[in-house]
């Protein structure tokens, strides 16, 4: 009867077995792993490539400062308050300025009637 | 007042394979459906970003386009046609023609633009220093006014909220009503761009604005949605009329034949065109804080930086701070600014319910929906090569 039974333990064969599924998992698992990581850190990486290309068109501007642009200046100077440059003059506040939420309608209303008030 | 235009600007088409991959990605929970269904968004909910757009890995949702309008327009002789590009326009743009990411097209995208048959070719870079000049204004008042410096009663409260980005104000005006009148009055700078181009920019072309089309290009899907606000009409006409996104440029660039990487260098035309370092970095979460700062540290101080940067707002953390001391020439004193930048609707909550509570110590917080700012916005080109 002894013949038919099985050692005890494992045999060569399924040790092999085993370890060959434990090593091709483990592949698996880190080649799909690394793909994950690569998605993240590209996805990443362009952004900050993006970010990288305005700081350095920054760097080789001639003005980098707002308050210096000569265009800016001049928009003040004739025409949004004229004669001298005053951000936040009632020209510049009707056209660049604007209001959110439940103030829209009432700001709509006085936007389409801003000729008329002006010319009377 | 709803802030719900029709029903959005962005769509889930008959692609979708109900992946569940863009319900992570979008900041609102807009979007919706059952597993192996199509899914749907929500557009009281969407804040129009694109997000789930540039993310979705079937290219299965798009954009409402208006490119036909824009070539009717360019085709129509009677009409002046004048367009403004966005800072981060002119580093992703080169990537749709083999250029790596980051690569500025500046000069080759304002040639290109001419030969798509634009009368006038300017810059959002210029009303980005208009807003500059506006809303750091509003923002040293509201800061007089906190101190009790008599003549700025009228002031808004601390901290002031930046407004550039239209995700974030339909996201504030939808969710938060309490916080509006922490976010600064001014428009962004395409919506400034409009009003200027159809006023300032007619009389110097001796052009009746009537006859203007004004087009923008941006890395923005929601630019489309806020450029068809009702009370964008500040010049007495639709201020803006089509945004095109960087993705449609680069499509009408290829459909004409037009050999981008080789056209020759070009500037922007004069009066409404020209930009500053300051503006450019717009583009990036952090930008617009930091051209704030170079300016009302120069203003307040009297003195001029001898360096512009303010390293401690760049980066992409999603939340930032930062302390500037800023010596304030008409008060005689050092005053301490604290400064937030949040980058991504997802990190918003927590800012907005601290200023709520009166817990937030910040003066000025900087809100842009996009990871990473306008340069990853819905409107950009799509790195499929990432998937």
């Amino acid at each position: 009867m002894g013949i038919f039974k099985e050692k005890e333990g494992f045999t060569r064969r399924q040790f092999l077995k085993g370890s060959a599924i434990l090593a091709v998992t483990v592949v698996v698992t880190g080649v799909f792993a690394k793909f994950g990581v690569d998605i993240y850190k590209a996805s990443d990486d362009y952004i900050a490539e993006r970010a990288q290309g305005l700081y350095t068109l920054d760097e080789s501007m001639a003005i980098r400062r707002s308050h210096k642009n000569p265009e800016i200046a001049q928009i003040y100077q004739e025409f949004l308050s004229p004669g001298g440059v005053n951000p936040v003059s009632e020209k510049a506040h009707h056209l660049l300025h604007t209001r959110y939420g439940k103030d829209i309608p009432a700001l709509i209303e006085e936007l389409e009637h801003h000729d008329e008030n002006h010319a009377a | 007042m709803s802030t719900v235009i029709a029903e959005g600007v962005i769509r889930v088409t008959n692609n979708c394979k109900a992946c569940d991959h863009c319900t992570t990605i979008c900041p609102t929970g807009a979007i919706n459906g059952l597993l192996g269904q199509k899914h749907h968004i929500d557009p009281r909910l969407c804040v129009n970003c694109g997000q789930c757009l540039i993310n979705c890995p079937f290219g299965a949702i798009s954009d409402a386009s208006s490119v036909d309008l824009v070539r009717q327009a360019l085709n129509d002789s009677n009409k002046m046609v004048v367009v403004q590009e966005a800072p981060a326009v002119r580093v992703a743009l080169g990537e749709e023609f083999g250029l790596a990411p980051g690569t500025n097209v500046k000069s080759q995208m304002y040639a290109a633009l001419r030969k798509l048959g634009f009368d006038r070719v300017y810059d959002t870079e210029f009303t980005a220093d208009l807003t500059i000049m506006e809303e750091g204004t509003e923002l040293i008042h509201r800061v007089f006014n906190a101190l009790g410096v008599e003549g700025f009663e009228s002031s808004g409260p601390l901290p002031q909220f930046t407004s550039c980005c239209p995700a974030w104000i339909k996201y504030a005006e939808d969710k938060y009503p309490l916080i509006l009148p922490h976010i600064s009055s001014a428009k962004s700078p395409q919506q400034m761009f409009g009003p200027v181009a159809k006023t300032y920019g007619a009389e110097k072309l001796q052009a009746d604005p009537a006859d203007m089309i004004v087009v923008s290009v941006m890395p923005c899907t929601a630019k489309k949605y806020e450029c068809d606000r009702q009370e964008m009409i500040a010049s007495g006409f639709k201020d803006v009329d089509y945004v095109i996104t960087t993705r449609e440029l680069a499509e009408m660039i290829k459909a004409d034949g037009i050999d981008f990487l080789n056209l020759a260098d070009e500037d922007a035309d004069k009066f409404i065109g020209l930009s500053t370092g300051a503006a450019t970095i717009f583009g990036a979460t952090g930008g617009v804080m930091e051209a704030a700062l170079r300016t009302a540290y120069e203003i307040l101080s009297e003195e001029t930086l001898d360096k512009v940067e303010f390293e401690a707002v760049r980066g992409l953390a999603p939340v930032r701070e930062a302390t500037v001391e800023i010596p304030v020439k008409a008060l005689g004193s050092r005053l301490p600014v604290h400064v937030c930048v949040v980058t991504g609707l997802k990190h918003v909550d927590s800012v907005i319910e601290d200023v709520l509570a009166g817990r937030s110590k910040y003066h000025f917080i900087e809100v842009m929906n996009c990871p990473g700012g306008c340069i990853n916005g819905g409107g950009q080109p799509i790195r499929r090569d990432t998937y």
